[in-house]
């Protein structure tokens, strides 16, 4: 039933997308006849690409490994939008540029600009690509009990398949039918669930208990291997070894083996996870690894998803399929709303989780609650038809955003970084970077996705951000300036991030300054190009190529016809 | 008989691939009449003000708004309709102040374009 959920995802994307196609191919050039679409169906189109798999499970995942502040994700994710609406919806779609590079070659007129923004769309790319196989592969496992690699190769393949059939994302109306199938297949499942449950389990999610006894016996299947610690003597059966009682200490549970918990049993502890339903679980603030500062560590995650949204390289494409400045505003604005509606549903899964799954956090499992929750609560047909929608809507969403990351990123090399792109080469291109992605996805599978994504949306913030912001508001810019700023940018926050994956986890403040940088490499950035374009001049026409940004479309042909 | 000229039907990264053959040079250097040259200024100056303000309100509910579950962490223990009122101003609140922010911001900016940058 699964399987064939996913085939029908897949199909009925292609089935729209050769449609869309065949619409393309009677008008004399595509993008002429993309302008006709309307901001309602381009916000949905741009929803449709916009909403990941770290959204659909990671997003319900974190609110139950790391408590309800995590639903602040969802609000970043949103008002990323409101920015992009004020400051660089309209003024990008002017330029002409469809992509980040672009907008850099066409303001500011400098080749080496656009390499260098090219570098960044490769790591933003690839950060924002890792996860979504990660999610991938973990939700096949989940459903079809398969090894972690088996997953993340299915999803490779999938997505390679579906490149090779080709022309699937070209058209908005494959993205926007992927968000009303999203949209669908997110909240029906939602709703069944709330009305499904007890009313106890309903009271007991507004009002968690912490979960510190295992209220009957539960089996614990270990995908990765964990340290737990016991604190009390606890009594498990070990993949149907006999039953044994564990003394205090700390145990490695093996990859893929099943602890079954008696009834009455003390949780284990697990280091970097808080047991749902705490008093620390409930605050509504995000304080991973319990490192004392959630105030900063909330405001640093809404610094990078609200910045961040303006510069994601699979995003900004798609404003360009607005008939003009004006549609591309509509279209961000209505975004807004319709990511509204999406996220105010990721709290349902997370709140039930908390009750009727909790041990997912000992497993290092909790992305999977989204899917694990209507079996759970229901074993007959239901439950397995609801699992099937809710599989199905993750590998929509890993769908949508990896082919349009993917592109992003081989266009990003076969045609910013090496000179003279031809069809094939970008093809090939394509297949290599999902295969690098594969690569780096198979030895990850500890990584939040939620956290990894919004690694993406810091660097985005800590680049992109300043450059289009200043480009477009600031005549004085100089390439100079902006290319000091996004090397001081793509150091601070890439780096750092990718140092951290090295170090040592970091104790209090430093944790959070160094996982989540945004908060200090943002302000960095801007003000190192804002330093170093004042020592320079920008060149005579800069004034001319700012301001042309700002004038309305119909204003400029009055002029001239 | 008037010959169409041919074009190629490519997806809009096709399209980008193959657009992209320049280097470096740009064809043509950018410029304005110095009508549009003024009327840019004025709406430039104008829509960069409304951008600040809608930016700022956005600063304030998602700054303001940790800020104060920081500040009043009693906001957990009192409810409605059996909620905690603190998790509604994470879980709810936030999306319909959003929305109404975005639909403000989008009118004040296009009016901007329709009085032609007058103040």
């Amino acid at each position: 039933m699964i399987g064939a959920a996913i085939a029908l995802v897949v199909l009925a994307t292609l089935l729209i997308g050769a449609r869309g196609v065949a619409a393309i191919r009677t008008t004399p050039d595509f993008l002429v006849a993309s302008r006709r679409i309307s901001p309602t169906l381009n916000a949905a189109a741009v929803s449709g690409e916009y909403l990941s798999a770290a959204s659909f499970l990671g997003v319900a995942g974190l609110v139950l490994k790391d408590g309800v502040g995590a639903l602040w994700y969802g609000v970043g994710f949103t008002a990323g939008y409101i920015a992009m609406l004020a400051l660089v919806a309209a003024p990008m779609r002017r330029t002409g540029a469809l992509t980040v590079p672009d907008f850099a070659e066409a303001r500011l007129g400098s080749a080496g600009l656009r390499k260098l923004s090219a570098v960044a769309v490769l790591v933003i790319a690839t950060l924002y690509l890792v996860p979504q196989f990660k999610a991938a592969g973990l939700v096949l496992t989940v459903v079809s009990g398969t090894p972690y690699w088996v997953g993340v190769v299915v999803a490779g393949a999938a997505v390679s398949v579906t490149l090779a059939l080709g022309g699937m994302r070209a058209a908005t109306y494959v993205q926007a039918f992927q968000f009303g199938l999203k949209l669908l297949l997110f909240i029906v499942p939602a709703i069944w669930l709330v009305l499904q449950v007890s009313p106890d389990t309903r009271r007991e999610a507004l009002a968690p208990v912490e979960f510190t006894r295992f209220d009957h016996p539960t089996p614990v299947v270990f995908r990765l291997a964990v340290e737990l610690t016991i604190t009390e003597p606890t009594p498990v059966t070990i993949s149907g070894q006999p039953p044994r009682l564990l003394q205090p200490g700390h145990y490695t549970a093996a990859t893929g083996t099943t602890w079954t918990f008696a009834e009455g049993a003390a949780v284990p502890g697990v280091d970097g996870a808080l047991p749902p339903g705490g008093e620390r679980w409930s605050r509504p603030l995000l304080d991973p690894d319990a490192a004392g500062y959630p105030l900063l560590a909330t405001l640093s995650v809404l610094v990078a998803t609200v910045l961040g949204t303006m510069g994601l390289p699979h995003i900004i494409v798609r404003f360009h399929t607005s008939a003009d400045g004006r549609g591309a505003r509509r279209t961000a604005a209505i975004t807004v709303a319709l990511l509204s509606a999406f996220y105010l549903f990721p709290v349902v899964y997370g709140l039930l989780g908390a009750v009727l799954l909790p041990e997912l956090f000992l497993s290092a499992g909790t992305d999977t609650v989204v899917v694990a929750l209507p079996a759970r609560v229901d074993t007959g047909w239901a439950g397995s038809l609801f699992t099937a929608m809710l599989t199905a809507g993750a590998f929509a969403a890993f769908l949508a955003t990896s082919l349009g990351l993917l592109l992003a990123l081989s266009g990003a090399v076969s045609h910013d970084l090496l000179p003279g792109a031809t069809v094939r080469r970008l093809r090939l291109t394509t297949l290599g970077a999902a295969v690098f992605v594969v690569a780096l996805a198979l030895p990850s599978p500890h990584l939040d996705v939620g956290v990894l994504v919004t690694s993406a949306f810091a660097v985005a913030a800590s680049t992109f951000c300043p450059l289009l912001v200043l480009g477009i508001w600031w005549s004085r810019l100089t390439a100079r300036g902006a290319a000091a700023g996004m090397v001081v940018g793509l150091v601070a926050s890439a780096g750092v991030i990718g140092a951290g994956f090295f170090l040592a986890p970091m104790p209090g403040l430093a944790a959070i300054l160094l996982g989540q940088p945004a908060l200090w490499s943002v302000p960095l950035a801007f003000v190192t190009m804002v330093l170093v374009s004042l020592r320079g001049s920008p060149p005579a026409w800069a004034n001319a190529a700012m301001l042309r940004l700002h004038l309305d479309e119909t204003e400029r042909s009055r002029q001239r016809p | 008989m008037i010959r169409q000229r041919r074009v190629t039907v490519t997806s809009p990264q096709t399209h980008l691939a193959m657009a992209r053959r320049r280097t470096g040079v740009r064809a043509d250097l950018p410029h304005l009449a110095p009508a549009d040259l003024e009327r840019a200024r004025r709406i430039h100056r104008e829509q960069l003000r409304r951008a600040l303000v809608a930016v700022a309100l956005l600063a304030v509910l998602i700054i303001g708004l940790p800020a104060l579950l920081s500040a009043f962490p009693w906001l957990d223990k009192v409810r409605i309709v059996g909620v905690p009122v603190s998790w509604l101003a994470v879980a709810a609140l936030p999306y319909p102040v959003l929305a109404l922010l975005a639909r403000w911001q989008l009118r004040r900016a296009e009016q901007v374009e329709r009085h032609r940058g007058a103040p």
